[in-house]
Order: structure tokens, then C-alpha cells, then sequence
């Protein structure tokens, strides 16, 4: 069974000039043990589809529709009241669900020391004593690699440096064994050796853990290196979902494709041209229910600009939403 | 032989030093640097946060006040030019700024924006400066029309131009690119690289391009040098030093850039470096990479490398003492 299961989830947020759709019917499985990636632009609605499943949305977002589950246990807003959603995620959260945030200063508290910080989550969700939530947060603390964690548990925040900030976040998203770990651009802050190490980090605890990992982020390379599956998200919708070797090695999106041939691949021996994808991304606010990216795709047909296009499987796995897989385009691909 | 258009010798920034009841600690950016950018050539500098690279990059452009050591344009030491030389030297040296959001003033309009290096350096009539904006705006890939708009108007990718319309409307013959498209999304980035290399072509511009994104700079680069902690480690061909590093901080630096490319990906060993970037405050003694580096010696601590031709690169590293 799927750890965490999302169907149809819609997101909407309502401002003063509209209502602006972030995410639109997105779903997608997380099995456990695996890495699932989500690539998009900033704008393309992955890090609300995230909030979204967490209940994490600022006050004037709301899950318009959709069902989520966790492990088998419903936990689509739509199911509870208000009051009764806010009690089942407040468990839910750190417990089941965990988080590891892009910028490691402002997630921790400068005033509250690193194991005060990384006990609160185990004393919170366990029935143990502090003596016990101490030696477990120690060993999470060697887990990621943090030296001499006993000295460690006792300083501030500002006496560690980005990538052991980063570490701390990992051991307190650990804390619990939660059965998904949402990663949002766990890396970006961090510098390149620094990265390195993280990412060889999270790899090693996916084979130690029991849960899925959602990794989400905008750097192909980072998604290259870990990633099992990718979603490609543009304008609020998966355009494109398949395995890792399926999006780099078999791209069937326009997106997708312009996507690849817009980085620099230092291995490659000749010496390749960008091809950027004209234009901008989308802007959400009232958008119409066509394909979102055909104002920039040089394939674009009439029907493009008219109607969303239906997933059209090229396998088990891959699926890709583009009227140029419908039988009655062909040739208009190439 | 190609003619040098900036030579750096021996630069030196150090920040701090001063206090009146205490003196505060001094933090040496950079080091002994020495550098030269040839003439229509772009010059790619890499290193973690903290190296000195942007630190160098502003010193170029004279936002930095250097220590010691030189930087000479096209042979002039830039600390000795006055008057109306300077005013030439601050033509030609432009800078891009990394963050597109924060380098514009949203109280100007766009025009006013790419107009203003031209009013204070009195170039043209009022109708050839009007002119000369929508003449940039197009070489930028903007609309002309777009001259009454305001920053907050535009993408973050369309910002960054207008950013580059105001770097180029003095004719500038060298820019210092601070991290140009680090604050942009992947298909926008492309747009600007490919913008930044074709006007290379037109114009025979020569950039420092300053990054942490080696796959980019190498795509965008003829030569990298490779910074830690203040001062050069290795130099040479992009293509070169990329296949085969020399020194071993470049080389655990190119292992851990995540190429995109999933089966590469799988079979490359990274080497990971243990620990982080010491502080400039208080820099180990010898070579600064010693406490991280795999190969260190006991002669690493003692004696402080110096930069020297090994084949086709200059390394400072004991490893090639004896080549």
C-alpha cells in the first residue's frame, strides 16, 4: 500500500483580485521507501500541493478539492470540520508527516538551544521520559552525522554552521519515524561540498528508513542523483510523471523536453547550445482550463489553448498530459 | 598572444581592524590574489560562500576599498586614475548584480532606470539618451514600449535585463557578473547565459563571471579559477580543468556538482570533504585547505603553497612541488 496517496487535489487561494488557482487536480502515489521527486518553476504549485497535504496553507488558501491519504488513514480537509481537521493533523504532523525546511536559520529558534528544539517533537509524540528523549535525540544527532553530539545538544543555533543547521532539521524531522518526509529544496541554501554531503545524508537514510521521501526542487542534478520517480509540475498541474531514467532519457512533455535542453551538462564533451524556453511562466490568477503551457510551447495547436489535455500512458509509470500524444496528432510532434 | 585587460597582483581586501575599545578581529576576504582576464574573454570564478570571490568582484568595480596589492586596466593602476581617466575606467568596468529584486529601485521607471549612467556621465542629448534606452531594451530582448513600466511589473528573468540594459548603456568593455542567474528558475537562466554570450559576440565584451554553479559556468567560461578561503587554488582551460583537476579541493569540488543525468549520476564517486569552510578570521597555517584535504601533508602546515605552471595550469599545491 501506498504511504501517501493524493487524488484530484485542487488548491485555491482567494486575494483581491480573483481567486488564483496554485494547484490543480495533482495526483500522485508515494510508496514506501522511495524518493519521489517534484520539479517545477517557481510558481508551479509544488510546494503548495506540499502545504496543502500538511495543512499548512496561509489563511486565505483552502483545498477546494481532493483526497488525501496517509498510510490508509483519510485526511482530505474536505472529510472533517475545521476544528476536527486541526486535531487530526496536529497529530499527524511531525508524527506521521515531517518536513525539512529550505532555509535552515529561520526554521530553527536562535533563543531555544538545539536540543530543546530537537527533544520538544519526541517528548510531544511519545510517552517517555526527557532522560529517554535525550538519548534518543543524541543518537538521532549521530545518525546525521553530528560530532559530539552530547556538547552539541547544549548550543545555540548560531554556533553551527548551514550544513550542520541543515543536519539538525533532518534529526528533527527524523525524530518521530514519520512514514513521509517532505523535503523542500533541502539543499538550495547550501553551498556545492556542502550539498554533497546532505544528499549523500538523505540516500543513506532511505535505505535505513521505512518511509517515503518527497523531495521537491528546481535543480535537475540534485533530482538526477537521488530520485526514483519525478513529477513535473508547470502552471498548478503534473504534466509529466515517470521514473527518473523515463523524464531524462524518454521526455515526452514539451515542457520536459525544453526543461533539459535549457541546462548545461558539464560532462558533455562538445560543447552544447541553451535552448531556452521563451517567455514566462503563468500567472495563476484566474487561469483559464487549457493546457498551461501553451503560451510558451512551440507546438502548441488550436486545441491546446482551448482544453486541458487527459494522461496518456507510455507505461506503468510514465504518464504525460499533452495533446500532441493524441492519436489525432500525429506527426505534429516532431 | 592575447592582450590582458585586467591583471590583478597581489590584491589583498581585509575587512574589520578597526574599534575603539576593542579591535575588532580582522577578516582577510582575499589573500594574495593574482589574476588576469584577457580581452574578450570570459573569465569564470568559482568557490563556496565566503571564498572572496564577490569580494574581489566588487573590488574590481571599486565598491570594495583594496588593502594592499594592485588591479590594473588595460596596464593603469586603478587606485592612482583621477578625474576624467576615472570617470573613463568607470565606463568601461560595469557590474551585474546577482539578485534582480533588490538592484533596481522600484521608484524608477525602467527608462529612468537605464538612463541615469548616461545623465551622470553626460552622454548625448536628452532625445539620444531617449533613444539610446529603447535601443537597449531591444538588444536586452525587451519591448521599447515597455520604458514607462515599473520593476515591480516584470519576472524575475525580465528584471535581470533590465538590469544588463543599464550595465551596458555606457559601452562597457568589462562587466563583473556577481552570480547573475542564481536567483533565476532553470528555463529562465538559459534565456540569460544565451543573452550574456551573444552580446559577448557583438560587442567583444570580457566578463569575470562570478558563480557557484560550475556546470554553468563551465558552459559559460574560457578559463576558471577555482578560490578558497581568499586566495586562487588552481587556474586553467574550463574544458581542461574540468576533465582533469589537479588540485585536490577542485577536484572534490567538480565531484560534488550534481550532474544532470541520472545513470552519470549513479556511477560517479563523490568525494565528500569532511567539515566546512575554516574562518577567514583565523585561517590555518599553511595551506588554508589543509584541514579538509584528503592528500594533506606534514608540509602542508608548515609552508604556504605558492602558484606555480604545472603543464597547461597553474596550481598552488605541494602535491606538484617537484614538477
Amino acid at each position: 500500500m501506498a504511504m501517501l496517496e493524493v487524488n484530484h487535489l485542487s488548491t485555491e487561494f482567494k486575494t483581491d483580485n480573483g481567486i488564483v488557482k496554485a494547484v490543480r487536480d495533482v495526483s500522485f502515489k508515494v510508496e514506501k521507501g522511495e524518493v519521489l521527486g517534484i520539479v517545477g518553476e517557481s510558481g508551479s504549485g509544488k510546494s503548495q500541493t506540499m502545504f496543502s497535504i500538511m495543512g499548512l496553507l496561509s489563511g486565505n488558501g483552502y483545498v477546494s478539492e481532493g483526497e488525501i491519504t496517509i498510510d490508509g488513514k483519510d485526511i482530505s480537509p474536505k472529510n472533517y470540520s475545521e476544528k476536527e481537521y486541526e486535531k487530526i493533523m496536529s497529530d499527524i504532523r511531525g508524527n506521521d508527516m515531517a518536513m525539512i525546511f529550505q532555509d535552515p536559520m529561520t526554521f530553527l529558534n536562535p533563543v531555544l538551544k538545539i536540543g530543546t528544539q530537537l527533544i520538544e517533537p519526541i517528548l510531544n509524540h511519545n510517552k517517555i521520559s526527557k532522560q529517554e528523549a535525550t538519548e534518543r535525540a543524541i543518537e538521532l544527532m549521530r545518525k546525521v552525522g553530528i560530532p559530539s553530539p552530547e556538547t552539541r545538544l547544549n548550543q545555540y543555533p548560531f554556533e553551527f554552521s548551514g550544513g550542520m543547521r541543515q543536519r539538525i532539521i533532518i534529526a528533527i524531522a527524523l525524530a518521530c519515524n514519520p512514514k513521509i518526509i517532505i523535503a523542500d529544496e533541502p539543499t538550495t541554501a547550501l553551498d556545492v561540498t556542502i550539498q554533497a554531503q546532505v544528499l549523500d545524508l538523505i540516500s543513506n537514510l532511505k535505505d535505513e528508513l521505512d518511509s517515503g521521501i518527497i523531495m521537491i526542487t528546481h535543480d535537475l542534478g540534485v533530482v538526477a542523483s537521488i530520485c526514483d520517480r519525478i513529477n513535473i509540475m508547470y502552471g498548478g498541474k503534473v504534466v509529466e510523471t515517470g521514473t527518473t531514467d523515463e523524464i531524462f532519457y524518454n521526455p515526452k512533455h514539451p515542457y520536459t523536453i525544453g526543461l533539459l535542453s535549457c541546462i548545461s551538462n558539464p560532462e558533455d564533451d562538445v560543447k552544447k547550445e541553451l535552448h531556452p524556453i521563451p517567455g514566462s511562466p503563468p500567472d495563476l490568477l484566474n487561469i483559464k482550463e487549457n493546457c498551461p503551457f501553451a503560451d510558451r510551447c512551440e507546438k502548441a495547436m488550436k486545441i491546446c489553448k482551448m482544453k486541458m489535455p487527459e494522461f496518456t500512458e507510455y507505461s506503468d509509470s510514465h504518464q504525460c498530459a499533452c495533446w500532441l500524444s493524441h492519436p489525432m496528432a500525429k506527426g505534429k510532434g516532431e | 598572444m592575447p592582450k590582458p585587460i585586467l591583471e590583478i597582483k597581489d590584491l589583498k581586501v581585509y575587512f574589520g581592524g578597526g574599534g575603539f575599545i576593542k579591535k575588532a578581529p580582522l577578516v582577510k576576504a582575499v589573500d594574495g590574489l593574482n589574476l588576469t582576464v584577457y580581452e574578450n574573454e570570459t573569465f569564470g570564478l568559482v568557490g563556496e560562500s565566503g571564498c572572496g570571490k564577490s569580494t574581489t568582484g566588487r573590488a574590481i568595480v571599486k565598491i570594495n576599498k583594496i588593502t594592499d596589492g594592485h588591479i590594473y586596466y588595460n596596464g593603469v593602476d586603478i587606485d592612482t586614475i583621477k578625474g576624467e581617466d576615472l570617470k573613463q575606467y568607470k565606463r568601461d568596468v560595469q557590474m551585474i548584480f546577482q539578485d534582480p529584486y533588490a538592484s533596481l529601485d522600484p521608484r524608477m521607471t525602467v527608462g529612468e532606470i537605464i538612463r541615469e549612467p548616461m545623465d551622470i556621465h553626460n552622454i548625448g542629448t536628452k532625445e539620444e539618451r531617449e533613444q539610446r534606452v529603447r535601443e537597449l531594451l531591444e538588444i536586452v530582448g525587451l519591448k521599447p514600449d515597455h520604458i514607462r513600466r515599473y520593476p515591480h511589473e516584470f519576472s524575475g528573468g525580465q528584471r535581470q535585463r533590465i538590469g544588463i540594459a543599464r550595465t551596458l548603456a555606457l559601452n562597457p568593455k568589462f562587466i563583473v557578473c556577481d552570480e547573475p542567474i542564481s536567483a533565476l528558475d532553470v528555463s529562465i537562466q538559459a534565456q540569460v547565459i544565451n543573452l550574456l554570450e551573444h552580446l559577448q559576440k557583438e560587442m567583444g565584451i570580457s566578463y569575470l563571471f562570478i558563480a557557484h554553479d560550475l556546470s554553468m559556468v563551465k558552459h559559460i567560461s574560457d578559463r576558471i579559477g577555482v578560490m578558497y578561503l581568499g586566495n586562487l587554488v588552481e587556474v586553467g582551460d574550463a574544458e581542461s580543468l574540468y576533465r582533469h583537476p589537479m588540485h585536490p579541493y577542485t577536484e572534490a569540488l567538480l565531484s560534488s556538482v550534481p550532474i544532470p543525468d541520472p545513470k552519470t549520476a549513479r556511477q560517479r564517486k563523490r568525494i565528500v570533504l569532511e567539515g566546512e569552510l575554516p574562518s577567514p578570521i583565523n585561517p590555518p597555517s599553511g595551506c588554508v585547505f589543509r584541514t579538509r584535504c584528503p592528500k594533506a601533508m606534514e608540509k602542508c602546515a608548515l609552508e604556504k603553497p605558492q602558484m606555480k605552471q604545472v603543464g597547461d595550469r597553474k596550481v598552488a599545491c605541494h602535491l606538484y612541488d617537484d614538477k
